[in-house]
């Protein structure tokens, strides 16, 4: 299981739990990303993936153990929370554009509201991102005027424009048609040559072998196998890791 | 007027059927009218309580029935805005994450939904033309208010001498209301996925920021077809404060078809009023919303 | 509730732990506010009654509901009009499911006149008051059609009022059935009178409970209006009361919750039933 590795800790997750009602989504997980490191986590539904990495932005609040994103400690405190969630990005696998606003507007709205900035200055930000994603011509559109790919590329590019240290991804390709997930993909691992901290959650073992530091496979709400993707490819301990890779790579 | 009876039969025969009813009915009320209780049908009072010829001034002014239909409209608008301010507050509030104003809000929507609105209008109109209007100081504005102020206050409330009763009859009415546009606006909120709240806390917008930026904005577009509804209920349920002798339509209707013994035709003719101004509002606010509705996705 | 610090060892637990909760932000904190607010608002009634100098008379109340004489039972004049509250619901709903049955025949018809009647019909509903439609049935139906009783005439009109609900609730109710249903029945060759009796209405009727049992709340809330014609419900016996005793807030305060009693206990069935159809569904 992966330890503390000094002062470089990004985020710090120490036997965090969580429970719906009677059912225990995360069970005393212990997690530690470094700064520019990049986490796969896979496992089958239900195991607790999207779970975690909605514990650490507080879309989810943990109820017992401790998060610690950056240095700052997740707590009840409205302060640290806001704090928080402004280091870290998130995309999402509905993608969750506003669609009441345009692409560019989407990706104001956090830097003018947010953070303060001006309009013409976070237009600029704006279209500095949606260049980065590839899609800067789009800019004026709705986002139900958009592909799923370009709309999940709009929504990585709506989380950059607020300059997050973090980035997490959760099944951001899982509701895409096929011939979409590649452009999606593409634009990731981009971001990952970089050096962004990221943690994903998906399915993509291509991707996973291109980009990942570190592979984690969930069940059942605990970690059962954390592993460099070389060893955890090649070498899975756990019978349960087998079983799963076996699944998921049988095509 | 509909005559709406008619009897159940055989599908395949429906229309001569119905055609038979209808037939049956009308032919039986102008028998009972003409030889039963021997009515003699008299429309010519109607138009002179529309308009009347003012002999000062040498024009044509409204009368009666087209002064109550101004002051039914204008509670109806005044009763709108009122209520959708609170409306729209109490409906946020049911949506809110703290239990406290989610059961004030409950209560008072429960509350207004389960009580009758006749015995309701009495019972506030009772406390509140006694405890809220004194505190208004309506009376005191009238009196101290220059020629033009009071030309502009007429023009928005109606006749000096009846404004606290018209001010009373509107917040009363506004209070019912506001506990159906407060379902609607809960209604429009929950709509909205909550993936929405999610994305805007992510991109590290405030709780009120996400409410002012994501979700009210998508709620809005949900909203606005059953509150032009809402309108037109209102427009309707304001002929209730008549029983609070508000002079609106239905009251000074009433108090025509007394004083002219003309009870058929005044009340057939109101219901025409009544019915030409909602079907208008109905048709607008359906072309409006086909417009709403084209202009995205 | 059981408060354990954050860093407890997490194998060792098993039992759920919560954090603890400031007292502000806890759930009671919420209720004490809320029954202050109310306290605060009977409060304010009972000081603006005060300020009026009103005398309140409850003693004077129980008369109202009973008297014994002589031995003998006696209601009173609120629970006579309760009484015809209840019979005004009991008829109104009978004549209301027969009227919203034929428009929702008719509207789903292929009969251009019976569309056209349950068009005519619907929309002279929809955009008129409640209260017009009592006066045109009260005083311009009742004379010509020599209906002799103003009860008959309020639960007529209130029929026709709630009838047109009702029809749209059937009509909603037949829709929502599949269509492949429809299909299924002819081609195992029923007619369409089997199909609606032995397939659609089976399958339609249990939706159709919840709302008309709304439908039937309706009516209990609307029958007050016929207090402003001669029919002796609740409403028209409480304004009776008042006009003799001027114990308004006493009256008002009684009737009101005697209204909440009967409409929240349909509301309950209303839920009830919605939850036993989710199940079967």
């Amino acid at each position: 299981m992966a330890r503390n590795t000094g002062d470089n800790a990004m985020i710090r997750l120490e036997g965090v739990s969580k429970w719906f009602g009677n059912f225990r989504a995360l069970c005393d997980v212990d997690l530690t990303v470094d700064q520019g490191e990049r986490v796969v986590i896979c496992g089958p539904s239900g195991s607790g993936k999207s779970t975690l990495i909605r514990c650490i932005n507080r879309l989810e609040e943990h109820e017992s153990g401790r998060i610690v994103v950056d240095g700052i400690v997740m707590d009840d405190d409205t302060k640290h929370i806001a704090d928080i969630r402004a280091e870290v990005g998130m995309v999402f696998q509905q993608f969750n554009l506003f669609p009441h606003l345009s692409v560019l507007e989407n990706c104001t709205l956090g830097p003018m509201k947010a953070r303060g900035i001006g309009r013409a200055e976070a237009q600029k930000l704006a279209m500095e991102y949606l260049e980065k994603v590839h899609i800067p011509e789009q800019a004026g559109k709705f986002p139900s005027q958009l592909s799923g790919g370009q709309q999940q590329r709009v929504a990585i590019a709506r989380s950059l424009c607020m300059t997050p240290k973090v980035m997490l991804f959760d099944e951001p390709t899982s509701a895409l048609d096929p011939e979409m997930i590649k452009e999606v993909l593409d634009v990731m691992i981009e971001l990952a040559e970089t050096g962004m901290t990221m943690i994903c959650v998906t399915h993509e073992m291509g991707f996973a072998k291109t980009v990942a530091d570190k592979m984690i496979f969930m069940d059942a709400g605990q970690i059962v196998e954390a592993a460099t993707p070389a060893d955890f490819f090649s070498n899975p301990k756990s019978e349960r890791t087998k079983l799963f890779l076996s699944q998921i790579l049988s095509h | 007027m509909a005559a709406p009876s008619r009897k159940k039969r055989r599908i395949h025969a429906l229309d001569i059927i119905v055609l038979a009813a209808v037939i049956t009915l009308v032919g039986y009320i102008a028998y009972r009218v003409d030889s039963v209780l021997v009515y003699k049908w008299d429309w010519s009072a109607i138009p002179s309580y529309l308009f009347r010829w003012d002999e000062k001034t040498g024009t044509l002014v409204p009368n009666l029935l087209i002064k109550g239909l101004v002051t039914t409209i204008r509670i109806a608008i005044w009763a709108m805005v009122v209520a959708s301010i609170l409306g729209v507050i109490l409906g946020i509030a049911r949506t809110s994450e703290r239990l406290f104003p989610r059961l004030v809000s409950w209560a008072y929507v429960e509350f207004i939904r389960n009580i009758p609105p006749v015995p309701f209008l009495f019972l506030f109109y009772f406390f509140i033309s006694s405890q809220i209007i004194p505190l208004l100081g309506i009376d005191e504005f009238i009196h101290s208010a220059s020629p033009g102020t009071l030309t502009v206050a007429e023009f928005l409330f109606g006749p000096a001498n009846l404004m606290t009763n018209f001010v009373s009859g509107m917040i009363s009415l506004s209070m019912m209301s506001a506990a159906y546009i407060a379902e609607i606006v809960r209604a429009g909120i929950q709509a909205v996925p909550k993936g929405q709240r999610e994305a805007g806390q992510t991109v590290g917008l405030s709780h009120f920021a996400v409410m002012r930026y994501v979700i009210l904005p998508q709620a809005v577009e949900r909203v606005v077809p059953p509150l032009a509804g809402q309108f037109i209920t209102l427009i309707k349920d304001s002929s209730l404060v008549a029983l609070i002798s508000i002079q609106e339509l239905s009251f000074l209707a009433m108090e025509i078809a007394i004083s002219e013994q003309r009870f058929f035709e005044v009340w057939i003719f109101t219901g025409i009023m009544y019915f030409v101004v909602c079907y208008a509002c109905a048709l607008a606010f359906g072309r409006l919303e086909r417009r709403m509705g084209a202009y995205r996705r | 509730m059981s408060a354990v610090d954050a860093t407890t060892d997490g194998l060792a637990a098993p039992k759920r732990l919560k954090r603890r909760v400031a007292w502000w932000k806890s759930a009671w904190f919420d209720v004490v506010q809320f029954v202050l607010l109310s306290g605060l608002l009977i409060w304010i009634t009972w000081r603006g009654a005060a300020s009026m100098d009103y005398r309140w008379q409850w003693y004077r109340l129980p008369r109202y509901f009973y008297r014994v004489i002589d031995g003998e039972l006696i209601w009173g004049p609120l629970i006579n009009g309760l009484f015809v509250t209840l019979e005004i619901a009991a008829w109104g709903m009978v004549l209301t499911l027969i009227i919203g049955l034929i428009t929702a025949i008719l509207r789903l018809s292929e009969s251009v006149g019976g569309r056209v009647l349950a068009k005519v019909y619907l929309e002279s509903i929809r955009n008129t008051p409640l209260l017009v439609q009592v006066s045109i049935f009260y005083f311009v139906l009742q004379p010509i059609l020599g209906i002799n009783n103003p009860l008959w005439t309020g639960i007529l009109c209130l029929a026709f009022f709630e009838g047109s609900f009702a029809s749209e609730i059937i009509r909603a109710g037949i829709n929502s059935v599949h269509r492949g249903q429809w299909e299924a029945s002819t081609s195992i060759g029923l007619s369409k009178t089997k199909t609606y009796l032995y397939v659609i209405l089976p399958q339609a009727i249990p939706l159709m409970l919840p709302p008309m049992t709304g439908t039937l709340i309706n009516l209990i809330k609307h029958s007050a209006i016929l207090s402003f014609v001669a029919v002796f419900e609740l409403t028209t016996e409480a304004r009776n009361m008042i006009g003799d005793t001027f114990m308004s807030f006493e009256v008002w305060f009684v009737v009101g919750p005697m209204y909440l009693v009967l409409t929240i206990s349909l509301s309950t069935l209303v839920g009830w039933l919605e939850r036993r159809v989710r199940r079967h569904r």
